[in-house]
């Protein structure tokens, strides 16, 4: 069954940002900004009782899918896009700066959901019946109009923040299991991202530079 | 024969520089694997015709100069590639999956690739690489280096540690950063399949204008300087050589800026908060460099290493010098 119309959706992604919650918060705020939004995450209990709280301090309201599975980029958009189904999203805005995997969501999303995408989003606005954003795209600031179901990337900063109380779990966080989702966990597990090692710190020239390597500016002269 | 597809953005009247190091991974891996190497381009076609629903013309031209057209196609035949593709649309060319999705779909829906390459830095990946890959249902690759791995072997391996080898099955979507260089190949005369698309961009979005970007929210690598380095000459020297080797631009608060190091117009606040792809963080700058999505720190007194991608300690100038000359020797 479907739930009463919420228009907005923010997918906060599987896991805390690596970082900092400056980035999320921003989600959160440009959500809000746009009307009565719901904050989704998916993922272990403290992720979700984070996500929760400071959904709660921006003023929207919450789902949590627990899960333990570790998925792909696809995988993972096949459970926000249920659950925007579900609550009748339209307009899914998703934290792409948080997290750097989760860039990736913002077009499978849309595929899946059949809405027009816009990706590298740092301000957005109400304007007129349509959505007003402001997209990077190199070294250049596109200002975009959006009409209509769109999937947006956003990489907004919240207020700076130096340190958060403790989330506690959180009753307001309404919770969809998958099944609930109409989602087998078989199925998405098809999905299933291996495990990778823990992360370490690159520490000789060498593979510093193998890292950097990836990031060069092409070269005109190739 | 499987296909191994790359995305061509254009530069202008040439193959983006970008595109051409995809082209390069493209090579080295339809080599290896025995595949048709596509090069696509999707170009604006001024002349509507053939989307009024009269049957389309059965010897198209490419849309523009011929000379530009020509050079092009020799320049993507010299890159590697077996054939190319052009999808024609209506709509303007601009790096949004608006306005090119439709034609670069009749391009994966006539291909169907076993492998789409998109040059990590090339305007229109970052739109169409995980759309493309959550279409066909692909694996996806955000970062990768292609790599000789020895014999005729060749790998794709991501900044996540995540890789692509010949005998992994199931499609894949590869946004390749670096590849090998490799020998050019002839400029012959290689086919050109034209696919006209009707219909042009997705009305649902709409570009209403262009302006620079401010430096805090561009997504290019930076090099982050703290105050202290920059007043050190040796250490603002070797910054410098590091970022023309990386392509970098170098930012700092309003104290590394009067001592020139820092890049014009690249003076953020403190505590701005940054979210580039990279930045390398040079001694210990005072702003917020969380929201970038790969992090690396030379020198900055040993701090916590739990979030960074890479750490270097030892004397600043020294690391930064030796960086520079790994990356000029590739």
């Amino acid at each position: 069954m479907t739930e009463p119309a919420a228009a907005i959706a923010v997918w906060l992604g599987t896991a805390p940002p690596v970082r900092s919650i400056r980035w999320l918060d921003g989600a959160l705020r440009a959500a809000a900004k746009l009307g009565r939004a719901t904050a989704v995450a998916a993922g272990d209990q403290p992720w979700l009782d984070l996500a929760a709280d400071r959904a709660a301090r921006a003023g929207l309201a919450s789902v949590g899918v627990p899960t333990d599975l570790q998925l792909d980029y696809l995988g993972w958009a096949q459970v926000m896009a249920s659950v925007a189904r579900k609550l009748a999203a339209t307009t899914i805005l998703v934290d792409e700066a948080s997290r750097p995997e989760r860039f990736a969501e913002v077009g499978a999303l849309a595929e899946l959901v059949d809405a027009a995408q816009l990706t590298h989003v740092v301000a957005l606005a109400p304007d007129a019946g349509a959505l007003h954003a402001s997209r990077i795209a190199g070294a250049a600031l596109q200002a975009v109009r959006i009409h209509g179901p769109a999937v947006i990337g956003v990489r907004i900063a919240g207020p700076r923040i130096e340190d958060y109380p403790t989330p506690t779990p959180s009753a307001a966080m309404r919770r969809f299991d998958l099944a609930a989702l109409g989602l087998d966990p078989a199925v998405l597990s098809h999905r299933a991202q291996p495990p990778r090692a823990g992360h370490h710190a690159r520490r000789t020239i060498d593979r510093v530079a193998d890292h950097l390597a990836v990031h060069m500016a092409p070269r005109k002269d190739r | 024969m499987a296909a191994v597809l790359v995305h061509i953005d254009l530069d202008g009247a040439r193959p983006h520089a970008a595109s051409l190091i995809a082209l390069a991974a493209g090579r080295a891996v339809a080599s290896s694997w025995g595949a048709t190497l596509y090069a696509a381009v999707v170009a604006h076609d001024p002349d509507r015709s053939h989307a009024t629903g009269r049957p389309p013309d059965p010897v198209l031209k490419l849309p523009g100069d011929a000379k530009v057209v020509e050079a092009i196609r020799a320049a993507l035949a010299r890159g590697g590639a077996d054939k190319i593709v052009v999808a024609l649309t209506e709509a303007p060319i601009l790096p949004l999956w608006s306005a090119v999705g439709a034609a670069w779909q009749a391009v994966l829906d006539q291909l169907r690739p076993r492998l789409v390459v998109f040059g990590a830095e090339a305007p229109s990946a970052a739109e169409l690489g995980p759309r493309t890959a959550a279409r066909i249902g692909a694996r996806l690759f955000l970062r990768a280096r292609a790599r000789i791995t020895g014999g005729e072997g060749i790998e794709l391996r991501d900044r996540d540690g995540s890789y692509l080898r010949a005998q992994d099955s199931g499609a894949a979507v590869v946004l390749v950063g670096a590849a090998p260089r490799l020998a050019p190949h002839g400029d012959e005369d290689i086919d050109v399949l034209v696919i006209a698309v009707p219909g042009g961009g997705d009305p649902r979005v709409e570009l209403a204008g262009t302006a620079p970007a401010e430096t805090a929210h561009r997504l290019g690598p930076v090099i982050a300087i703290g105050d202290d380095a920059a007043a050190d000459p040796e250490i603002a020297k070797a910054t410098r050589r590091l970022a023309r080797a990386l392509g970098a631009q170098i930012v700092g608060g309003p104290r590394a800026a009067a001592t020139g190091v820092v890049d014009s117009g690249a003076v953020v606040e403190r505590h701005a908060p940054l979210a580039p792809e990279l930045c390398v963080a040079v001694g210990a700058p005072a702003l917020d460099l969380a929201g970038a999505a790969s992090l690396v720190r030379v020198g900055g007194g040993g701090g916590s290493t739990k979030h960074v991608d890479c750490a270097l300690s030892g004397p600043i100038a020294t690391r930064l010098d030796e960086l520079a000359r790994a990356l000029e020797d590739r």
